[in-house]
């Protein structure tokens, strides 16, 4: 799986993202040197317990001990504002940058072509914004304190025992890069495993999925056991990978503590002697004790949060190349000077699209493909007309109204609107004039009216009414219970495919585009409401310019101007009557549509 | 017939089956790791004190100084009770690793039983189940719940007990030592954990709350992307952009403020644990002092207490996590309890093999059949027609009129709410389910495509058949050239992860897939809508002279797909508005005249 692989980015990555978290380096600053001294209280705390043994126990005095409450009261208290200053900065920074990149790359996004969604599906990029954002942000934040908070302790902790007696601490240190190389051999082993298990779970999500999507299919095709039997091998993958995962941590945390033992055992060898002939102190002794328990575990974290801070580098890695691509489609600077971008139009400075369109010798293949799908391509459409597009699967139907859309540019050759080149003004001047209207409707979770707003924001009720209406859809709407109140939901679960392309229609209708594209818009309709839809198409087309792409021929025979496409050329054009008259292939295609019929007249 | 109703208690029960050997045996090796821990600072506390000078020892001390030749050569041997030290710590390191490895062995074989439990169970369920839940809800019982509660059982469970253990143990060689210091520092528990739990009671509301906003975010984010294409064909990239800023900072506010809670609570706590160290220390140090406390016995004591002071912080959120478990057990608890397809009737034969099912197919009769989904309007309305065996059934109706549910109900996908359907004479109540299945061959108008290779897609319903026969399916279908285009050719990954299929070619998939099945009826559930005239025309031709010994029903928009049926029914809002022969139909004049007008309009 292509999901999980190691990436190293020299200094892990930071540096591609210092854009995104420049604003937040003094907070970062203030958050690591606030840490650092939290640390420093943590590694002197023994001290403390050093004076306790050393001044009250061995003198057996109580002599200053007002004192010394008042000042481990006095530094409690410091420690604790530090403690609390330091998370919850650790906190705000990690949900800011979080909230910095998830805007940056949703942002983005908005602006990036159709071949980048062609490349790329819906559930890749969506961890893009939502997963890698989250690791990056806790990266910045939690990752960087831990090493921080760790790394000091244990350099005080190692400082604390050198000054008190440098021969013992030294022994006592040599256990530390045996730890270190001890985490890190397992650690390795356990990234390898937990990588595994990641695979797993998401095949296993994967195959839940399936079998709950998917379980009108399971039911009739009898693949219960099948599907069962999918999700057995994944499940006892899972258990195997995720015990042997468990073996290797479990083994080097009890490795680590075992190790914490073997130093008490040299601190209580060494340190007894010395303080048996007299040299070391029993405070000392004592500090040396807590000192050596405590030091290693901060160690084997380091390590392990070292680890986790190499894996984050793949998603550094995904998440900037995601903001680093660039759309194919884009406005030239001139243009978004005047006109705007989509984030900022510029609408005081846009002209009334009148709805004219030409090819001008316009040849494409997809940015993924180097198969030409239109050549040389020519085609005028006048304002107001009514074009029709027939041909077979493949033949570039839809590329060609994907190109009047502006979704894709030409390879070469130019697309003109109102007799100017289309780059030569916004992407969001033409979406807003185009109304258009896909094979697959996709509505909105939210009412139905919500869905219908999203054609014209500030829609009336009536103005709603009269568009459903229009594309017979009220129907739906008196039959709901709750009218346009009724929940469009997950895809519109409760709506059939028809009902939901006659919504989308009526969406479409709400924007009053100047060019109106409908690609196979009404395949999933039944004949009747195609017809009344086919009137509706008749008055609303009246002064718009419409591309209408079907299968269904009798959808189109009222169309202007009807064309053939064959493998990316127009090989006939005309009217219905003018294309039958003729007998080529648009009589051919159509008397084959209803061949058996004709037969029986 | 009806399966008992879980509670939550006996779900446990039922799920822990298999895994509560393994669970006892990782909380005997804590149980024993625990010990060997709390055995260190004791022999601190015994060499601290023999090696400063006579002090007085308890009986265990004596034990302790006999084992090394008494007091002198304990002295002069310090490395022998280093060695202990090593020697106890190692054992406690073996204890500890075979504790969690049993405990992660327990875990994983839970949670595995759990998810091929709930996923059988979930297979079992019918349609009607599946359309009134959604999908992300169900799977998210399936994985995060699930997780959950193999948390409680492993994790916080053990560490409950865990922790209960190291507070006893500690508090026991605490009071060993010094009781009155003892019961002074076991003051701080109930304080701690109350606190804790007081906290995290009140913290889980705004925990939910947030988790619900990330999960809102998440969704803006997920429709923006799949309706990338609406958001630009109109235009509304600023609109998509500013609502999902302003939800991502309400999303980001609310975390900030949690965090801010969050902090002050590990402060304070730290301020409780601080505190009481000072008090451990101060007391401690005065009781040396008084002569009532050894050194040793001091360093011992301030030791077990460094032990107490994380679990029992810990305690509180472990208490807090449990009530989480609870909601997720009845989360899992409702799929389990959801009434299944009842159980295979008993004197059903076993499924026959597709040879033996090879015999002429059986005729279809519905009668009186009528159908509401739950308690909604009746979306079937009496009706009743009869499919001769051999014969094809053409059914035209508009969007919702209850086609493919007619369909779905001779599958029993659903159960009729009056009426009865027969199969051959017999009611299809009466058959197994799975052999009334394993006799249909229901091709949807959405099929769906599994994960895998276009040839295990193909054979899913039949898995022994020979290549061969999925060329001449494919070549039905009109498939060939697509499949041959593809340089994997029928090994091609298809599905989520696969290639994209388009609606034409999907349904062309599926029909060879139940071509392939050979069943004895055939339903072709307005699937070639996604396909074009031309092929619509030839696959049709092609399936003409495949089906002949089948019983088939046609359900389309197009006339010209229905036409040759022997017989054609014509639905309006769940009713039978016409019925007859294509001639009939037409010479009668009603709304199959009307459709077929309208379709053949400007063909002359």
């Amino acid at each position: 799986m292509k999901e999980e692989e190691y990436v190293s980015l020299p200094f892990f990555g930071i540096p591609k993202l210092l854009p995104y978290i420049k604003k937040y380096i003094p907070g970062i600053i203030l958050m690591v040197s606030l840490g650092m001294t939290a640390s420093i209280f943590d590694a002197l705390s023994p001290l403390f317990n050093r004076y306790a043994l050393d001044h009250f126990v061995a003198d057996n005095t109580l002599d200053g001990l007002g004192v010394f409450i008042a000042l481990y009261v006095g530094l409690l208290v410091v420690y604790m504002l530090d403690n609390f200053a330091t998370t919850y900065l650790c906190g705000k920074t990690e949900m800011s940058v979080n909230r910095d990149l998830r805007n940056a790359a949703f942002s983005h996004l908005q602006e990036l072509s159709f071949s980048y969604y062609n490349r790329n599906n819906v559930g890749y990029i969506h961890a893009r914004v939502m997963s890698d954002t989250e690791k990056i942000g806790v990266l910045v934040a939690w990752r960087l304190m831990d090493m921080i908070w760790n790394g000091s302790y244990v350099v005080f902790v190692i400082v604390e025992m050198f000054v008190l007696d440098a021969r013992l601490a030294l022994y006592v240190c040599a256990l530390v890069p045996v730890v270190a190389l001890l985490v890190a051999y397992f650690q390795k082993k356990l990234i390898k495993e937990n990588r595994y298990i990641r695979e797993l779970n998401s095949a296993i999500t994967g195959d839940l999925n399936e079998g709950i999507t998917g379980a009108r299919s399971v039911k009739a095709l009898l693949a219960e056991e099948r599907m069962k039997s999918i999700l057995g091998r994944h499940t006892k993958e899972m258990e195997k990978r995720s015990v042997k995962a468990a073996r290797h941590s479990s083994f080097f945390t009890a490795a680590v503590s075992m190790m914490s033992t073997f130093a008490l055992a040299i601190v209580l060898f060494r340190g007894g002697i010395l303080s048996q002939d007299g040299v070391m102190k029993l405070g000392t002794l004592s500090v040396f004790l807590t000192c050596a328990l405590g030091m290693l575990e901060p160690v084997q974290f380091m390590v392990v949060t070292f680890s986790e801070i190499i894996a984050v580098q793949v998603n550094i890695e995904r998440l900037t190349k995601l903001l680093e691509t660039e759309a194919d489609v884009s406005d030239t600077k001139e243009v978004i000077e005047k006109y705007g971008d989509s984030f900022a139009p510029k609408r005081e400075n846009w002209e009334e699209l009148q709805g004219e369109v030409e090819f001008q010798d316009v040849s494409f293949h997809y940015p993924d493909g180097d198969e030409y799908v239109l050549e040389h391509f020519n085609l005028k459409v006048e304002k107001g007309m009514n074009v029709a597009i027939v041909g077979e699967t493949g033949a570039g139907k839809s590329t060609l109204v994907n190109l009047v859309c502006r979704f894709f540019e030409p390879t070469s050759g130019r697309v003109l609107i109102d007799g100017r080149d289309a780059r030569e003004r916004s992407q969001i001047w033409l979406h807003s004039n185009i109304g258009y209207m896909l094979q697959t409707p996709h509505l909105f979770s939210g009412s139905i009216r919500d869905n219908l707003r999203y054609g014209k924001a500030d829609a009336t009720d009536e103005e709603i009414l009269e568009a459903l209406k229009l594309v017979s859809a009220d129907g739906i709407v008196k039959r709901a219970e709750k009218g346009l109140d009724t929940e469009a939901g997950e895809g519109g679960d409760s709506l059939s495919t028809g009902e939901k392309q006659l919504l989308s229609f009526a969406r479409a209708l709400l924007a009053d585009p100047k060019i109106l594209v409908l690609d196979e818009a009404t395949a999933s309709i039944d004949t009747v409401t195609e017809k009344a839809i086919q009137k509706a198409i008749a008055t609303v087309t009246k002064n718009r310019t419409s591309f209408v792409i079907a299968h269904r021929l009798s959808t189109i025979t009222v169309a202007d101007l009807i064309h053939m496409v064959h493998d990316g050329k127009i090989t006939e054009r005309g009217t219905h009557r003018e294309l039958m008259e003729k007998r080529g292939a648009y009589y051919r295609l159509f008397s084959r549509q209803y061949e058996e019929l004709a037969y029986e007249e | 017939m009806k399966k008992k109703e879980f509670s939550r208690f006996g779900m446990s029960l039922y799920f822990i089956r298999g895994s509560k050997a393994l669970f006892f045996g990782g909380m005997l090796a804590a149980v024993l790791a625990a010990l060997l821990d709390m055995v260190e600072p004791k022999i601190v506390q015994y060499t601290v004190d023999l090696v400063l000078g006579d002090q007085k020892v308890d009986a265990a001390g004596k034990v302790f100084i006999r084992i090394f030749d008494g007091m002198e050569a304990l002295r002069h041997d310090l490395f022998y009770v280093a060695l202990m030290v090593a020697i106890v710590g190692l054992l406690a390191a073996v204890f500890r690793y075979l504790a969690r490895i049993l405990n992660a062995r327990a875990a994983q074989k839970l949670i595995r039983r759990m998810r091929e439990h709930l996923f059988a169970h979930i297979m079992k369920l019918p349609v009607s189940w599946h359309e009134q839940n959604h999908t992300g809800d169900i799977i998210q019982r399936c994985t995060s719940d699930v997780e959950t509660v193999k948390n409680f059982m492993s994790d916080q469970m053990t560490n409950m007990f865990r922790i209960a253990l190291l507070i006893v143990m500690a508090m026991y060689f605490m009071a060993g030592i010094d009781l009155k210091l003892a019961l002074i520092s076991g003051i701080f528990i109930p304080v701690v954990v109350l606190y804790s739990v007081f906290f995290h009671f009140k913290i889980a509301g705004a925990f939910k709350h947030a988790d619900e906003e990330e999960g809102r975010l998440s969704a803006m984010a997920q429709e923006n992307l799949t309706g990338v294409r609406v958001v630009r064909a109109f235009g509304r990239e600023l609109y998509e952009k500013e609502r999902f800023e302003s939800r991502n900072a309400d999303y980001t506010k609310l975390w900030v403020k949690l965090m801010a809670w969050l902090s002050a609570f590990w402060c304070s706590n730290d301020l409780i644990t601080g505190l009481q160290m000072l008090l451990v220390t101060v007391l401690g140090a005065v009781a040396c002092v008084k002569g009532t406390l050894s050194p040793g016995g001091y360093i011992a004591f301030v030791s077990y207490n460094g032990m107490l002071i994380w679990p029992v912080r810990e305690l509180g959120r472990v208490i807090s996590d449990m009530s989480k478990a609870g909601v997720s057990l009845d989360r899992i608890c409702m799929i389990m309890n959801s009434e299944p397809e009842e159980e295979r009737a008993e004197q059903s034969s076993s499924l026959s093999s597709r040879a033996e099912r090879k015999v002429s197919p059986p005729s279809i009769t519905f009668s009186h059949v009528s159908f509401a989904y739950g308690d909604g309007p009746e979306v079937l309305k009496d009706v009743s027609f009869t499919v001769p065996a051999g014969s094809t059934l053409g059914i035209l109706g508009g969007t919702g009129s209850g086609k493919s549910t007619l369909v779905s109900l001779l599958d029993r996908l659903y159960e009729p709410t009056k009426g009865s359907i027969s199969l051959g004479g017999k009611d299809i109540k009466d058959m197994d389910r799975l052999e009334l299945r394993s006799r249909i061959g229901l091709v949807l108008q959405e099929p769906y495509l599994f994960s895998g290779t276009l040839k295990e897609n193909l054979c899913m319903a039949a898995p022994e058949v020979s290549d061969e026969e999925i060329r001449a399916a494919l070549h039905t279908a009109a498939l060939e050239e697509t499949v041959d285009r593809f340089t994997e050719g029928l090994e091609t990954p298809v599905g989520e992860r696969g290639v994209t299929l388009s609606g034409g070619q999907k349904q062309r998939t599926a029909i060879a897939q139940v071509l392939l099945s050979g069943r004895e009826i055939m339903i072709f559930d307005d699937s070639l809508s996604a396909v074009d005239m031309e092929t619509d025309a030839l696959i049709r031709q092609r399936l003409k002279s495949g089906t002949g010994e089948s019983t088939v029903i046609l359900i389309s928009h197009r006339i010209s797909t229905l036409m040759k049926a022997d017989n054609i029914i014509v639905m309006d809002r769940g009713r039978i508005r016409e019925q007859g022969s294509h001639e009939e139909l037409l010479s009668a004049g009603g709304m199959y005249k009307r459709i077929y007008d309208i379709q053949t309009e400007g063909a002359l």
